[in-house]
């Protein structure tokens, strides 16, 4: 760990005496953590996260996001590296730092055999809230995570959308600054996906610092600040859905043709068209450009030159799936669920 | 890193609040479910009707003891260890389902999950012998004073409160309380049948007798038996608990307990504070 900062790894702007550093809520700094059976899950992982952000952390299963989730919140111990969660080292201090934090997952970790009022109040307890806080406090999370009138059922009867909630609604009890969700809404219908994120929106908002891990990509561009993209342990790309997009040669001129032939006779037409050769698949050409309006009224012209009729022409930005299909060689959200770290 | 709170300022203070929120939280779910409860003391209650009526006239070697007298402390200390595998079950599930990742990202003592854990089976433990207590006097157990049915017990309640760290080491391990039930089992039965616990250990063979007689289940049953036998001669002695006196059960019994409670609530600790659990 120190010859990490002694060979200047550590980011400028930080102050190694304290691990403190103005600005980010935390701090990941070079992490490796090897399983049993040689494999590397965290194979020199580094990142920030400005307070009050998102940083969606993206990965196909197994890249590492789970474990970098442990790590930051002190239930696993890497091999070397270092980490800071609102200014507190989680590696030197973890006791500290677990009161700067919370935690849900995709697993739900709640009790099952108590109510939704019980288990928060077990929280709040735990956190060593004062008693008359405790139930104010779960009373207004209840509230708050439309959960009120079913906060004394026992959990056993919640739906998995509910459960979820009230996981969240339990890593809040103790208003941690800093938010660490793993997988918040893998395996939730849309509605309580949708529902979720409008809750988690709503903390954003109120000011808290966010580590969002997720496979669902969509997920990432409506919530996340910033993304890094982790795969085999390491981050392969970092920075806004925007600049990752942009990354994939930013927009593309997509035309499909009638038939065959005249596909045919399209990619003749459309040579130097656009940035690098046109590329066809089938009956479509596409086109990679950086400016769009310019290359698509060439290659109307060329298409209409060369008297060749269009089934459709559409312009278009990569999306975030394309982006990581083409970062990590794999399809998002196509796993169990699990990130298979352990 | 510190294995166990420290008493430094409150943090016992809050080390005991958190024990007693996890013991609660574990004693509220057993008394939502009093099916299970039940179901724990069906089988015992069993045992004591089969040993009682079916099999305790065949049973030589006791001479002016009643059998049921010599059974009952048996079935306590049978049934008291099984219990305490509760702690096993409970942590395995907690640790299966996420609950023990929620519990370990929390400021509280660490400690307090396992004291928790344990005391629960304590408390069960003394409800479950207060029922043996009852079902044992209706079928014609009369321990010989109520100080010695209450030392023996105390010292049985110790004895397993060690176990459940034991079991509680066995949880944090096993992937499922499927795998706590494939682990433990093979243990348990062996070390409480192959003790005193329905027959002497006399009748049986050299080789079973050697491990019978040296195992600490067998000690823990010798000892509880004395004290509710009471007026116990000195050739029941010799038969019974190889001339072993009262004081030297007992402390026999206590040293198990702290030795077993040491190593495995050291290593049961260990385990759930390791950042791989």
């Amino acid at each position: 760990m120190e010859q990490a900062i002694a060979g200047g790894i550590q980011p400028e702007g930080s102050s190694a005496a304290t691990g403190t550093r103005p600005g980010a809520a935390v701090v990941v700094d070079s992490l490796v953590k090897t399983f049993k059976g040689d494999v590397r899950a965290l194979d020199g992982v580094s990142f920030e996260i400005p307070t009050g952000t998102v940083l969606g952390l993206l990965g196909p299963n197994g890249a590492g996001k789970t474990t970098a989730v442990h790590v930051l919140t002190t239930l696993l111990r890497p091999d070397s590296g270092r980490a800071w969660v609102a200014g507190i080292d989680v590696l030197a201090n973890p006791e500290e730092a677990r009161k700067h934090m919370g935690l849900a997952g995709q697993f739900a970790a709640v009790d099952e055999g108590l109510t939704g009022m019980e288990n928060l109040v077990l929280v709040g307890r735990l956190n060593h809230l004062p008693r008359p806080e405790r139930r104010r406090r779960a009373a207004e999370l209840l509230e708050q995570f439309d959960l009120a009138d079913s906060g004394t059922r026992l959990l056993k009867t919640y739906s998995g959308g509910m459960r979820r909630r009230l996981d969240l609604a339990a890593a809040l009890v103790a208003r941690p600054p800093v938010l660490f969700l793993d997988e918040p809404t893998t395996g939730l219908d849309p509605r309580s996906r949708i529902d979720l994120w409008a809750v988690i929106e709503g903390l954003v908002a109120d000011g808290t610092t966010l580590l969002l891990t997720t496979q669902y990509l969509e997920e990432a561009d409506r919530l996340a600040n910033a993304i890094c993209v982790i795969d085999h342990g390491r981050v392969i790309a970092e920075g806004t859905a925007a600049e990752l997009k942009s990354r994939l040669g930013g927009t593309t001129v997509e035309v499909v043709l009638p038939d065959n032939p005249t596909a045919a006779r399209a990619l003749a037409a459309l040579e130097g068209v656009g940035d690098g050769d046109p590329m066809v698949d089938g009956l479509t050409v596409r086109l990679a450009t950086t400016t769009g309006l310019a290359t698509t009224s060439e290659l109307v012209r060329r298409l209409e030159g060369a008297g060749l009729d269009v089934s459709s022409l559409q312009l278009r930005q990569p999306s975030l799936d394309e982006v990581f299909l083409s970062l990590t060689g794999q399809e998002p959200g196509r796993g169990d669920g699990s990130d298979g770290s352990q | 890193m510190s294995l166990v709170a420290l008493p430094r300022g409150s943090r016992v203070e809050l080390g005991i609040g958190d024990t007693f929120a996890m013991a609660g939280r574990n004693v509220r779910r057993i008394l939502r479910a009093p099916d299970q409860v039940v179901f724990t003391l069906v089988s015992p209650i069993l045992f004591t009707l089969l040993f009682r009526f079916v099999f305790g006239g065949a049973i030589r070697g006791l001479g002016s003891i009643n059998y049921v007298n010599y059974l009952i402390p048996g079935i306590a200390v049978q049934t008291a260890i099984f219990t305490s595998s509760n702690s096993g079950f409970a942590l395995a599930d907690d640790r299966g389902n996420g609950f023990l990742d929620r519990l370990r990202s929390l400021p509280m003592a660490r400690s307090a999950v396992l004291i928790g854990r344990v005391l629960t089976d304590t408390i069960s433990n003394a409800t479950g012998l207060v029922i043996i207590v009852i079902v044992g006097l209706a079928v014609g157990f009369r321990p010989h004073s109520v100080p010695g049915l209450v030392v023996g017990f105390g010292v049985l309640l110790a004895f397993v409160l060690a176990t459940s760290f034991l079991f509680a080491l066995v949880g944090l391990y096993a992937s499922s309380s499927q795998a706590v039930n494939a682990a433990t089992f093979p243990v348990i039965f062996p070390l409480t049948f192959a003790s005193s616990a329905f027959v002497p250990t006399a009748t049986m063979p050299s080789w079973l007798r050697a491990f019978a007689n040296h195992q600490p289940v067998t000690t823990v049953i010798n000892a509880v038996r004395d004290l509710t036998l009471g007026n116990v001669t000195a050739a029941q002695r010799h038969q019974l608990f190889a001339g072993q006196s009262t004081s030297t059960l007992i402390i026999q019994s206590l040293l198990w307990t702290v030795g077993i409670g040491l190593v495995f609530g050291y290593l049961a600790l260990r385990r759930y504070n390791s950042t791989n659990l």
